[in-house]
């Protein structure tokens, strides 16, 4: 009987998933007992959150315009983290990647046909914020730098940079404000869903999700980059070169973070603004830890996080409860599955030795 | 220049007690990745006690009492729950963030005009602040410099010349030989974390309460990062700190200087972007680090 079930799904696989929805379940209740310090009911206040969120198609949709950048910065850090490296930098990535992508619509806008261009925007992001990530792996290479330390230190340059750029280069033509003109028209990512601002940048999100996991789980550079980060002498005498895998790595992971600056320019914002979506990147990371640093699930932490943004947004303009009550929801959700991930080591312990016990009857 | 020195002095002291604070955690194995929520903790809480109370006493006590609250709550995750400190201390900061704006707008809503408090008073060293050109540098600062610049050296004399600081060295090293010995492992660890907590609450509130006189949701951004780098640039040594925090607080002070008078030829951005460019090269250009073998590595007992 209970072989049948293990079939179905492995016990890991399911004490994840029950553990993981216990967390966020944890996290939303202590979350609202947070309310409680503004005098709200955090029961009705949660029910009118949900009855927001459903109460018409545009908002609904808005939960996976918010998961869509939320799914890059995401798979940015998972990609490192797989071999054991710290990118915390996915902020600044973006960044660079935000502005390649405004750069190229405000440049070849009109003068390239809108979809060529629009292609031109993403490989302009790519490359950009993957280069910017790159350089965090190569100074970790060939000076064995602290990747985190000078992942972290690098968003605060790009955002430098990117302030820079928008008080000279960059800025409006009107030269008041420190933004870009608006891109032309035919340079929006197209809308998938009509009457909301759903553009397809979601199903890049959701593909590159797709293919971060095929390329981990299903390829050779895949697997040497798992071996590095799982055990590096292994990996070693394997003849892997560690090196290489920490440039190759910075070098894809900041590309993924790169796109979400794509999707946001050219899908949501169409122009670039100073200190634009400043925690995306923070909350990337929070998104891959929930998801257990796995592509797929990354896809669903995302949506989470991106109800929430919505749903607190609502609320704050509706309710008086300050939108930082979803950073709180976050920061709860992610402590939760924290602590769920030291409690399912010990549940997996417990069922090994009562497997071992069980053979060893008989 | 003299004010230039002074100034870089003055921007040096809460680097230099958050650098100190993370380098005794870290000789003891554990990185606090979550000192960045914890210098803004600090500041908010120093602001709060400071603003309510009217006393810059009660603004450091609540200050150094928030910071040792998510200190135990790091070490919680970290030494007894043996999770990955990156990961942890990354959601420490989200987490703190959002507390903090949240609660103050709890607290004080939407103010037309932002609340100030007294700005903490230095304190000229009878005598000593006389001297010329030393005596406005070294001498004519508020107490919590003067209290950095003692706890450093005082640090050092701690982990390198007595008993307690050799238990906190090695079980950054060897925790099974301090195991050995009878010692409790996560015990040291959670003291120093805690310590470390104490040391950060207070490092914030320098921003709030002596430095700017008020708070604002930008008012560590990534200064708590820079402690972090400090304690890795002064090579997990106290006066190795000390020499950083000074480098730190030069490139801070020149950046304040160049700002208000006009910036020059170099764009407002590069200044503001030094102490992140510094580190980097920095970072680069050490060779040979002492790295504590154990550093971010949970302790697990071995039955």
């Amino acid at each position: 009987m209970s072989r049948r079930r293990d079939t179905l799904m492995s016990p890991k696989m399911r004490d994840l998933i029950i553990t993981t929805f216990l967390s966020v379940f944890l996290g939303l209740a202590v979350s609202g007992l947070m309310m409680l310090f503004l005098g709200a009911d955090p029961l009705s206040v949660y029910g009118r959150l949900l009855q927001f969120l459903v109460r018409d198609k545009y908002t609904f949709a808005d939960i996976f315009v918010k998961a869509t950048p939320l799914v890059f910065t995401a798979l940015a850090f998972a990609f490192t983290f797989k071999a054991n490296l710290y990118n915390i930098g996915a902020q600044g990535q973006f960044y660079m990647g935000s502005v390649a992508a405004v750069f190229i619509s405000l440049f070849l806008g009109g003068i390239v046909p809108g979809p060529i261009a629009l292609l031109l925007a993403l490989a302009a992001a790519t490359v950009c914020g993957g280069l910017w990530g790159m350089m965090v792996g190569y100074v970790k290479a060939r000076f064995q730098a602290n990747d985190f330390l000078v992942s972290m230190m690098s968003v605060f340059i790009a955002l430098a940079l990117m302030n820079y750029l928008l008080r000279t280069v960059l800025i409006e033509a009107k030269r008041e404000y420190p933004q870009t003109d608006p891109i032309l028209h035919d340079l929006y990512i197209p809308i998938i869903a009509s009457g909301t601002r759903l553009h397809a940048g979601f199903l890049l999100a959701v593909t590159v999700a797709v293919l971060c996991w095929i390329f981990l789980y299903k390829t050779t550079i895949g697997y040497r980059i798992r071996v590095v980060g799982m055990n590096p002498v292994a990996a070693k005498f394997a003849g892997i070169d560690a090196g290489k895998i920490f440039v190759i790595a910075f070098l894809i992971s900041g590309a993924l973070a790169g796109m979400a600056g794509f999707t946001e320019i050219n899908g949501v914002q169409h122009m670039l603004v100073q200190g634009f979506n400043p925690t995306i990147g923070a909350e990337g990371i929070g998104i891959a830890i929930l998801a257990n640093a796995n592509p797929i699930g990354i896809i669903f932490g995302a949506i989470l996080f991106g109800a929430l943004k919505v749903g607190g947004q609502i609320l704050g303009q509706t309710s008086g409860i300050p939108s930082s009550i979803i950073e709180i929801m976050e920061g709860f959700v992610m402590l939760f599955v924290l602590i769920s991930y030291y409690f399912r080591r010990r549940i997996e312990i417990r069922r090994e030795i009562r497997k071992l016990k069980s053979e060893a009857a008989q | 220049m003299t004010n230039l020195m002074s100034r870089a002095i003055l921007m040096s002291t809460p680097l230099l007690i958050g650098a100190t604070a993370e380098v005794f955690a870290e000789r003891a194995g554990v990185m606090i990745i979550a000192i960045e929520g914890i210098f803004l903790i600090g500041a908010w809480g120093g602001f709060v006690g400071a603003f309510t109370t009217g006393s810059s006493f009660m603004g450091f006590l609540l200050a150094s009492f928030l910071g040792v609250i998510i200190a135990a709550l790091y070490g919680l995750i970290t030494v007894k729950l043996k999770q990955h400190q990156i990961v942890a201390g990354t959601a420490i900061n989200i987490f703190i963030a959002g507390i903090v704006t949240f609660f103050h707008r709890v607290l004080f809503g939407v103010p037309l005009l932002p609340l100030t408090i007294e700005p903490f008073k230095t304190m000229p060293v009878p005598l000593l602040s006389k001297i010329p050109i030393a005596g406005p540098i070294l001498f004519s600062q508020s107490l919590l410099t003067y209290v950095a610049y003692i706890a450093a050296p005082l640090g050092f004399f701690i982990l390198f010349k007595t008993s307690a600081g050799l238990v906190i060295r090695s079980t950054g090293e060897n925790p099974e030989s301090v195991d050995v010995a009878g010692i409790d492992v996560e015990r040291v660890r959670l003291i120093v974390i805690l310590i470390a907590g104490f040391m950060g609450g207070i490092a914030g509130s320098f921003y709030s309460i002596v430095y700017l006189g008020m708070y604002t949701s930008g008012i560590i951004g990534g200064r708590g990062w820079i402690a972090f780098a400090i304690c890795f640039l002064g090579n997990w040594n106290p006066l190795g700190a000390m020499v950083g925090a000074l480098i730190f607080g030069i490139a801070e002070a020149l950046a304040i200087y160049m700002q208000s008078s006009g910036g020059g030829i170099l764009p407002n951005e590069l200044l503001i972007a030094m102490p992140y460019i510094l580190t980097i090269v920095l970072t680069i250009s050490r060779k040979r680090f002492n790295v504590p073998t154990k550093l971010g590595t949970p302790y697990i007992k071995e039955h």
